[in-house]
């Protein structure tokens, strides 16, 4: 058993700037990625709605094959495999980059599907009625419609970008998680070193996954309302709702 | 470029050792997790303040911290802190099993919480007793709103038994990293495992969203 009195945090500041380049590295791993998935997973998700059969089936293909297998194993694939295939070896930071990058595109493409297959098919009818193309319904009409509805779902797909960043490690990439262990590996003092590392992973967690709530509530709030008067106008739908 | 895909079945038996291990991790985490999900889901809905709130602020906890996070801190901090040896295996499983009961015992919460309150009511009204209101009444229905998450769990858990290669666990991903390391063959043995992950984890997550979608279909 260790003595708890013993605890030893001097090593902190002197550390501090590998730290907190780990950390920045984190931050923007996470951010970028993030704000690339989610263009890339529209395209993807409009070929997939409403491209032809080979735009449809490769995209269908990529994105059950990065749902359905470990993102660890991925960042591994591109960081050491992909270099045979393409002879142009990659720096830990751009493997750890693009695996992030497909794996968060492919949720977000699953989430905006949901989202625009949501739209009710009388929202498409009424603009093609007005005169619209197609290209304007979908920009003025129906876009505008997708996005409350995923925020949400996008929000904790954001929680979740930040929680992977920290498997990127296995791949070198000095993130937070990797900076600690290094540290660790100098002054080990891993009760200290890694109890620190997880109660700054819990406070960003806990301020993006608030962010989210809030978000969540925020977006929730008139759709309930307005499913609520659904229950009420037609009680036979809503009375099948649940059980019997 | 030559591929010489027949040197993965060379090292099968290095491979189904990793296998061995990823289900160990896979099983236990899951059999420790699942009883403490089912406790965890019981303080939340339970009358007691207190035991809702600490319930609850075990799930927003263990869901918001990275599982790599916790697999390193179980792996370099319970030998310390419990005085005993533990092996990676095991310091990484039960970092998996606490992340585990966490997420399930939200899956459980929304399947309880999902049953109509018409249910309860009646339940109430024919006097039954509390053991059979939740044996016969409340946890069948609930059952079935919750296997479709349960499933897609699963699959997420065992994605997340790769995470104990970071802690030199030796299950199937760090075999077959080590294997394409040692024959400098990373292409094959890494295309070999995405393959094997992603057959055994298909058929599983369409089962689910085919169980999902017939769910809603059911209750629409």
């Amino acid at each position: 058993m260790i003595d708890l009195a013993n605890l030893d945090f001097s090593w902190l500041p002197k550390y501090s700037v590998p730290l907190l380049w780990g950390l920045w590295t984190t931050l923007w791993l996470g951010v970028v990625a993030f704000l690339i998935a989610v263009p890339s997973g529209l395209l993807l998700a409009l070929g997939r709605l409403y491209g032809g059969w080979y735009l449809r089936l490769p995209i269908i293909g990529f994105v059950d094959v990065i749902r359905f297998t470990p993102l660890l194993v991925q960042a591994v694939w591109i960081h050491f495999a992909l270099p045979v295939v393409t002879g142009q070896s990659l720096s830990a930071n751009q493997s750890g980059l693009i695996a992030l990058t497909l794996h968060v595109s492919a949720y977000i493409s699953e989430i905006l599907r949901a989202g625009v297959i949501a739209i009710p098919k009388g929202q498409w009818e009424a603009a093609r009625a007005l005169g619209l193309r197609p290209r304007q319904i979908f920009q003025k009409v129906i876009l505008p419609q997708v996005w409350p509805l995923v925020m949400p779902p996008l929000a904790n797909v954001s929680v979740a970008t930040f929680k992977l960043t920290a498997i990127l490690g296995i791949i070198a990439v000095t993130d937070l998680t990797k900076a600690a262990n290094r540290v660790n590996t100098f002054i080990f003092r891993p009760l200290e070193v890694f109890t620190v590392l997880a109660l700054v992973y819990l406070a960003i967690g806990l301020v993006l996954a608030w962010i989210a709530w809030r978000i969540e509530r925020h977006y929730a709030a008139p759709r309930t309302g307005r499913s609520a008067a659904v229950v009420v106008l037609t009680p036979s739908i809503a009375g099948r709702g649940h059980g019997t | 470029m030559e591929l010489e895909p027949e040197i993965v079945l060379r090292y099968l038996p290095q491979l189904a050792e990793g296998a061995r291990v990823s289900v160990i991790a896979f099983g236990m985490a899951l059999a420790l997790g699942a009883p403490l999900a089912a406790l965890i889901c019981a303080g939340r809905l339970g009358r007691r303040r207190f035991f809702a709130g600490l319930a609850g602020g075990y799930v927003t906890v263990f869901r918001v911290i990275p599982e790599a996070v916790l697999i390193f801190w179980m792996f370099y901090c319970l030998p310390p802190l419990t005085g005993y040896q533990v092996s990676g295996l095991w310091s990484g499983t039960l970092a998996l099993a606490l992340i585990s009961a966490a997420y399930l015992a939200e899956i459980f919460r929304a399947g309880i919480q999902s049953v109509n309150a018409g249910q309860w009511e009646a339940a109430k009204a024919l006097a039954l007793p509390r053991r059979t209101l939740w044996l016969r009444i409340i946890i069948p229905q609930a059952t079935r709103i919750a296997i479709p998450p349960f499933i897609n769990f699963l699959t997420e858990l065992l994605k997340g038994t790769t995470l104990l290669a970071t802690i030199g666990v030796g299950e199937l991903a760090l075999q077959a990293y080590v294997l394409g390391a040692q024959t400098f063959r990373y292409l094959e043995f890494l295309t070999a495992i995405a393959v094997i992950y992603f057959i055994i984890i298909f058929p599983i997550a369409r089962f689910g969203e085919w169980m999902e979608h017939r769910l809603a279909a059911a209750t629409r």
